[in-house]
């Protein structure tokens, strides 16, 4: 793959739990953008939705003064994926451009060994080949894929969009239009929760959110995955959950 | 072309000292060793019988396909990579440990392979030594294949005899494969 | 056998050698020409019952495997029971168990060989055709789990136009090449000291059966240098499949040692998996010799008690030794280990699934060690029978435990979730199970099952020697 930018980018994300109310807005942005398969309601009942992006919501405290606690979830895009070494056919490879993990799904024999194998539970399989009946398939994203039974899929960081922006960029000659990319999710969150950019980029308040932020924390980081999404909880307090 | 008649002295499975008897007896007599042919239905070591060792090539083979296994691993796991390099998270490209693996199993996959090939091929081949057989060997009989050359007298014929052996003349040699 | 004759007469001499001939099968020469006779006549001996059995299995075989499975190759992975976050179930599980069924043979053909224990003598062949067959079932588990199986040449190193490479650092391929070795250097490891059986059968058989012997026999005579080059071979075998026998249940217990799953990254599981493994796989083989003692004509002059009793000490060891191996992971776990793990201890104790646990520790531990202890109860067939197929019931429960329990109890709690094994995959269990049985039943009368001429090298190897005013037996060594 020739490079056609300068340096490589490192994308990002980071998600304020704060302010994240759970309204679902980034589940339904993703689906729409990905052309996630709808499984019914009985395969989701079992366990078998493929949400890219889920919403983990916890109670805490006791009645009356229950509350929710709210994680959207999502393939963290870990630096040294646990996923990654695990496919025998490399489907799952990390992307020198982006610095992302890549899902190629004509690789993908679905062995599920990808899935097992990720702390997050952020891949899912298509167990079926589900139907998109027509006129449902007019809302088809044509820059994404449509997937077949018996292949992994996740979170891509709506890498199609990474791409178009690069492309963009390179051939208008005008390299602050690749920075302002940002996913589905990012962009329906009404609360500004997530928040997507460029981590290589000293400018960015992402980055500075991302590196610096005291509430700033890491899901599962003593695990050394080196994931690409900051969360961001506190109400204040330093370190992070209350 | 062995055009000299094949004697088989036939002893039963528990005659093994009158066997061996009946090889020093031949060769008393002038047969050379390597005119002599022991068949069995149980292996009997050359010692047990007096008679030279026989030699194998099947070791040599086995370690030649053990050191072209483990080049075939070494092969796979670095010439791929090397040409179309993948990143994968958290292992470097060049990975002793996991290398290990694969190079053990090949190794393992050419010593054992080879080890067949070469009890075949040194199986299939003609060998030296009278070349005869009979199907009783199977129930456990041990016969001697003999051919005496024409310089020898073989006067031993009743001496064999003597110790119980069953004699066959002129033993028509059999092609048993394929 | 009691140290009672303190003054042996010589009636009482000849007492006690044939009581001797009774026990021990090395003790019990018979002519070579009758061992042959009673090997051949078992092999080509097939009555209605057994064709039964071998239509009826192959009906499983298709309907329960093959079809299930076409099924499934066309509908979708989804009519199993499979789900986020156990995408490993019954499949692996049984896969797991199949490899470890196969360690049999090896451990019987090779181990016992170069410990040149001779008991093992009569059954040498009848262990290596569990291993071939329990590795034709089992390799057979990677294709079916797939998701996409069309396309499993994926994995296979060939170049090709995609350049496209198998991942040498995954386990899965360390799996394929494993398996792939160890299936091809058993079923080697099974023709080598065929031969000359089969050479005897050539010259006992007409017809397509000759035809097929003769090829096989590669003109076995029997010379010196034969017997030469066949025991150098079985010897290198002998010595080499060893290593790789350790090193395929070690691979696969790799498959779920190297991820970063709770329960799962733990050093322990390579040796772990390979006494359960020879567990089982000794396991097997008692079963196997008790249906193959009952079944087959002449099968009880060479399986006898004796045989039961060595290899049921060998089963208390290795249970002794499962023990061991299961307290030691599951003491550190239990001990300071991640909280995620202690979670997944309790949940296998306390859980909904607990009874395969406890079913586990019953099977493998309390039914070996409250009953093997005892001579009377090993030198039993009928008992060997039923403790050994409960000590494979305790095996499955074992990888069922591992797998799909712990796959559904990770760290985070939102996306626990508990799998439901579903009629397919329990069907496709069944079918790879009597595909099993089915290629020993067809193999029992394709090939001689006893190895006549080890039988009878040991015959000539033991003798009843008088040490003091006791007969004992004796092992010399003629090689």
């Amino acid at each position: 793959m020739a490079q056609v930018t300068e340096q490589p980018r490192k994308w990002g994300m980071v998600i304020d739990l704060d302010l994240c109310t759970g309204c679902n807005a980034c589940v339904t942005a993703c689906a729409m953008e990905n052309n996630i398969h709808y499984t019914g309601e009985d395969e989701v009942a079992y366990g078998r939705g493929l949400y890219w992006m889920r919403i983990q919501r916890y109670w805490h405290g006791e009645y009356p003064n229950v509350g929710p606690e709210f994680t959207p979830m999502l393939c963290q895009q870990c630096g040294e994926a646990p996923c990654e070494p695990v496919c025998p056919t490399y489907a799952s490879v990390h992307s020198n451009e982006e610095q992302i993990n890549l899902q190629v799904y004509n690789r993908c024999i679905g062995t599920r060994y990808c899935a097992n194998n990720c702390p997050y539970h952020a891949r899912v399989f298509n167990f079926f080949d589900y139907e998109i009946p027509a006129p449902m398939n007019a809302y088809l994203n044509p820059d994404v894929t449509v997937r077949s039974r018996g292949v992994m899929e996740k979170c891509t960081f709506c890498v199609h969009r990474l791409v178009h922006a690069r492309i963009d960029a390179d051939t208008q000659g005008d390299p602050s239009l690749e920075n302002e990319v940002t996913t589905a999710c990012a962009q329906a969150c009404p609360t500004n929760a997530i928040m997507f950019g460029d981590l290589t980029d000293e400018n960015s308040p992402i980055r500075t959110l991302f590196e610096r932020s005291e509430r700033g924390f890491q899901i599962m980081e003593e695990l050394g995955t080196f994931p690409s999404i900051t969360y961001l909880k506190g109400g204040g307090v330093y370190g992070g959950r209350d | 072309m062995i055009t000299e008649p094949i004697h088989l002295a036939l002893f039963e499975e528990d005659q093994i000292n009158e066997a061996a008897e009946a090889i020093s007896i031949l060769r008393s007599q002038g047969v050379p060793d390597r005119n002599i042919s022991v068949i069995s239905g149980v292996p009997l070591s050359e010692h047990i019988l007096g008679r030279p060792m026989s030699w194998s090539r099947v070791g040599l083979i086995g370690l030649a396909g053990a050191v072209a296994g483990f080049l075939a691993a070494l092969a796979i796991t670095y010439l791929p990579v090397l040409i179309y390099p993948l990143n994968v998270g958290r292992m470097p490209v060049f990975p002793i440990p996991t290398t290990l693996v694969v190079v053990f199993e090949l190794t393992m996959l050419g010593l054992l392979i080879s080890t067949l090939l070469g009890v075949f091929v040194e199986t299939i081949t003609p060998s030296y030594g009278p070349h005869g057989y009979d199907p009783r060997i199977a129930h456990g009989k041990i016969g001697i294949l003999f051919t005496c050359p024409p310089e020898v007298d073989c006067e031993s014929y009743d001496q064999l005899v003597a110790l119980g052996a069953e004699l066959t003349h002129n033993l028509q040699e059999r092609k048993l494969w394929p | 056998m009691a140290a009672e004759t303190s003054y042996l007469t010589g009636a009482r001499a000849d007492l006690e050698q044939s009581e001797l001939a009774e026990e021990h099968l090395m003790l019990d020469p018979r002519p070579r020409e009758e061992m042959n006779q009673m090997v051949m006549e078992a092999m080509t001996t097939t009555t209605p019952v057994y064709w039964a059995w071998v239509g009826g299995l192959a009906l499983i075989v298709a309907v329960c495997l093959f079809g299930v499975w076409g099924y499934m190759t066309a509908t979708g992975i989804g009519i199993t029971g499979i789900r986020r976050p156990v995408f490993w179930g019954v499949f692996i599980v049984t896969f797991v168990f199949w490899i470890g069924i196969s360690h049999a043979g090896t451990f019987v053909s090779a181990i016992l060989r170069v410990f040149k224990a001779e008991f093992r003598r009569p059954f040498t062949r009848a262990a290596e055709l569990m291993t071939t067959f329990g590795l034709a079932g089992g390799a057979m588990y990677p294709l079916i789990h797939l998701g996409r199986v069309w396309t499993f040449y994926y994995m296979v190193p060939y170049p090709n136009a995609r350049w496209l490479w198998p991942n040498m650092r995954s386990p899965l391929v360390w799996d394929f090449l494993a398996i792939t070795t160890y299936l091809l250097s058993s079923t080697i490891y099974l023709y080598l000291p065929l031969i000359p059986d089969l050479a005897m059968a050539r010259d006992r058989t007409t017809g397509l059966r000759h035809r097929i012997y003769r090829l096989l026999a590669l003109g076995w005579r029997g010379t010196e240098a034969e017997w030469h080059r066949l025991r150098k071979a079985i010897n290198i075998f002998a010595f080499a499949i060893i290593p790789v026998m350790f090193s395929v249940h070690t691979i696969v217990s790799w498959d779920f040692a190297v991820g970063v799953v709770a329960g799962w990254h733990s050093t322990i599981f390579g040796p772990y998996f390979i006494i359960g493994a020879i567990l089982s796989g000794v396991a097997a083989v008692v079963t196997i010799l008790f249906v193959l003692r009952s079944a087959m004509r002449n099968f009880k002059y060479f399986i006898r008690p004796e045989h039961f009793d060595a290899l049921g000490k060998l089963l208390l060891v290795f249970s002794m030794a499962w023990a061991y191996f299961f307290f030691n992971e599951y003491l550190l776990s239990w001990y300071g280990g991640e909280e995620a793990v202690q979670r997944i201890l309790t949940l296998h104790a306390t859980g909904p699934s607990a009874w395969v646990w406890y079913l586990m520790l019953i099977c493998n531990v309390a039914i070996p060690w409250l009953t093997l202890w005892n001579r009377r109860i090993r030198r039993n067939p009928l008992a060997m029978f039923f403790i050994t197929l409960a000590i494979n019931v305790g095996m499955y429960a074992e990888r069922y435990t591992i797998i799909p329990l712990t796959l559904g109890h990770q760290r985070m709690p939102f996306d626990w979730g508990i799998y439901n094994p579903s009629i397919f995959e329990i069907s496709i269990a069944i079918g790879t199970m009597a595909m099993f049985c089915l290629l020993y039943l067809l193999a029992s009368r394709a090939i001689p099952l006893i190895p006549v001429w080890e039988v009878q090298e040991g015959q000539m190897a033991h003798s009843l020697k008088k040490v003091g005013k006791a007969h004992v037996p004796s092992v010399t060594e003629l090689e």
